[in-house]
């Protein structure tokens, strides 16, 4: 699903990723932990297609070079990221605003765009689900909404669009128990073969919740070590510092 | 340019007028000869260079009348409607189905010359000429049951004229009105509109007005509204453009008595080389008024919006609360806002405030939207219409909220 090899990412001629290699099949989950500053977010943005970044390395995704592929084709073809910050957007309508993007992710794989109806359908299903107040979605997309309901917002955002790679950065930051568990559970039940997930997070928390195949920890924009759910754990004991 | 010259004998040529109405207009022909057309020396048209833009734009002006007839026009489909057509300014028919006709006077034109002298010299330029226009009154407790659309039709032939025209809405006590000015531009060619409006709004009254055309123009439109707000009047101008080149509008609103309220809401998305301004004197002259002005302007290519607003509060009008902002989006390096808030207040126990900003894209918000999928120009066009979006909301009506939508959206897609 994702290949990357010896990627380098640097802002402002400072470099952030130095040489990151991190292989995810389809149907796995990953977890990246790692202090702060560790570059983190920005792998979360260079697999987006951000502005602003000088890249260097190999980024494949299903066998495309991803380097090659705009913001908006990298979601047609399945990476969706939810925000550690999701942006605010005065006067967009969450309905209007995700029923255009469900339809132009529909129309770049040659399906036919949902009618109002079949789309409310999809999110009343949706939304009931993860037991997300829908009233959320006729409200201007997150402006004045809580750091949970804008984090909610993303997860039900991920389950609409269904990705082939949904991308979590930092989403359990902030969060209490049962907004938590409700992330968790987006990710939980959209799992399956097909699917692959890159779960960024500080705390092992989360992990309690979503059991990840693999987990990596980032220090100074490399992965310095791989293991499996237990290296989670041995984390929030030891903390980052033992590693170095 | 040489050719703009108007002699005192157009005035003769006015037929059945009063010694007194004569000598006002040759006092304002007088007026508007020594100060010539408007440019940016004058305070109020520094963004604005009015006679730098009749010099560029036109060979020869003149303001011989022209034909005010035709055969058709398309009537708005998207909702019931009373209207009232003007052919180049001048009252062709009307028609008030909806309504108790008893209640309701249109008249051609109104010769009245109770009108100070304005500084303004397109403002005096129109005292002295005008002859075409309405006059509509409406009695009192009759409240309006549906909108009513003012098309204001220009024909083919007009070319390098100069229209002077002159209009009045009263509402009296405890009526209602609602108004859409629909400007229908069939003339492929250059020339000027100049309208002076006068409305008065009685105790109680409510006069809802739309701002809107049907398409894009060559015609450059000025018009100076002076409006007259009595006891607990509401008055509510919403302002919207389909793309005229060049538009002015210059509005003045005396709240002359308490709990009056005035809103002045704009959205406007500009392109090319289009210039629209407006400018606005709030004048709180009473306790307890409330007025409300937002701007909100999006300009592409090489276009220019101004926006001069300025809030007078007489020493009088305690408890004023008055709102100013003004905002600018600005989608191209080329494109110009241009905003002077001006706040004038004589009183001390008075809520006022003002803002303004411009600025671009933000391109944090934009790499959010197409991060889901959207082009890059359909994330801007979002962006765009939820900029604009809050004067729009102003809009109850559904079937009207649509239509305005679906005129910007027009303008909005032809980017």
């Amino acid at each position: 699903m994702l290949e990357i090899k010896n990627l380098q990412a640097s802002i402002n001629n400072k470099p952030i990723l130095k040489g990151l290699d991190l292989t995810i099949k389809p149907g796995e989950l990953h977890a990246i932990m790692g202090p702060n500053g560790s570059g983190k977010s920005t792998l979360a943005h260079v697999l987006t297609g951000k502005n602003g970044y000088e890249i260097s390395g190999e980024l494949n995704f299903k066998g495309e070079n991803l380097r090659k592929i705009a913001v908006e084709e990298r979601a047609q073809k399945g990476i969706f990221l939810a925000f550690q910050y999701p942006l605010e957007i005065p006067g967009v309508n969450t309905n209007i605003f995700l029923k255009t993007s469900l339809n132009s992710i529909r129309k770049s794989k040659g399906e036919q765009a949902l009618d109002t109806l079949a789309f409310l359908k999809l999110v009343r299903e949706k939304s009931s689900e993860l037991g997300i107040d829908e009233e959320i979605l006729s409200r201007q997309l997150n402006v004045g909404f809580s750091g949970g309901e804008k984090k909610k917002n993303e997860i039900l955002q991920m389950k609409i669009l269904d990705p082939n790679l949904s991308i979590l950065d930092e989403t359990d930051s902030g969060l209490d128990i049962d907004a938590l568990k409700i992330i968790a559970k987006g990710v939980n039940t959209s799992r399956n073969s097909e699917k692959s997930f890159l779960i960024i997070t500080h705390y092992q928390r989360l992990l309690e919740y979503i059991k990840p195949d693999f987990v990596h920890v980032l220090s100074d924009g490399k992965i310095i070590k791989t293991g499996c759910g237990e290296l989670a754990e041995e984390l929030e004991k030891t903390g980052y510092k033992k590693l170095n | 340019m040489q050719n703009f010259e108007i002699n005192s004998n157009e005035i003769d040529k006015i037929k059945k007028i009063t010694t007194e109405e004569k000598n006002f207009r040759i006092k304002n022909l007088e007026l508007f000869r020594a100060a010539g057309f408007p440019n940016k020396r004058l305070e109020d048209w520094k963004f604005t260079d009015f006679e730098n833009i009749v010099d560029r734009n036109f060979e020869k002006l003149d303001t011989k009348k022209v034909p005010s007839d035709i055969n058709k026009i398309d009537l708005l489909k998207d909702f019931e409607h009373n209207y009232i057509l003007l052919i180049n300014g001048n009252l062709h028919s009307s028609n008030f189905d909806y309504e108790e006709k008893s209640k309701i006077k249109i008249n051609p034109y109104d010769n009245s010359i109770d009108y100070k002298i304005n500084k303004n010299p397109l403002v005096c330029l129109n005292h002295a000429l005008a002859e075409n226009g309405y006059s509509l009154e409406i009695d009192k407790n009759y409240k309006f049951k549906k909108v009513l659309v003012i098309y204001n039709f220009f024909t083919k032939d007009i070319k390098n004229k100069i229209l002077n025209n002159k209009n009045k809405i009263k509402v009296n006590e405890n009526a209602e009105l609602h108004v859409i000015e629909y400007t229908i531009n069939e003339s492929k060619s250059k020339f000027i509109n100049n309208v002076y409006e006068n409305i008065i709004l009685e105790k109680n009254s409510k006069l809802k007005n739309i701002f809107i055309q049907s398409n894009k123009s060559d015609g450059f439109f000025h018009k100076f509204l002076k409006n007259k707000l009595s006891l607990n009047s509401d008055y509510s101008n919403l302002i919207f453009s389909s793309g005229l080149k060049f538009n002015k509008l210059d509005i003045e609103c005396d709240l002359i008595e308490e709990n009056c309220r005035c809103n002045i809401l704009s959205a406007l998305f500009l392109k090319q080389n289009e210039h629209q301004e407006i400018k606005t004197l709030v004048n709180h002259l009473a306790p307890n008024c409330k007025s409300n002005q937002k701007v909100k302007n999006v300009l592409s290519s090489e276009s220019k919006g101004v926006y001069q607003g300025k809030i007078y509060v007489k020493d009088i009008a305690q408890k004023t609360n008055a709102y100013q902002l003004s905002k600018a989006l600005l989608l191209d390096d080329n494109a110009e806002f241009n905003s002077k808030p001006e706040l004038e207040i004589y009183a001390d126990d008075v809520k006022c405030s003002h803002g303004s900003s411009s600025g671009n894209i933000d391109q944090d918000s934009l790499h959010y939207l197409m991060t889901r999928g959207l082009s890059r120009n359909d994330s801007i066009k979002l962006l765009i219409k939820g900029f604009l979006n809050d004067v729009i909301e102003f809009i109850k009506n559904p079937s009207i909220k649509k239509f305005i939508e679906s005129k910007l959206e027009e303008q909005i897609n032809g980017r």
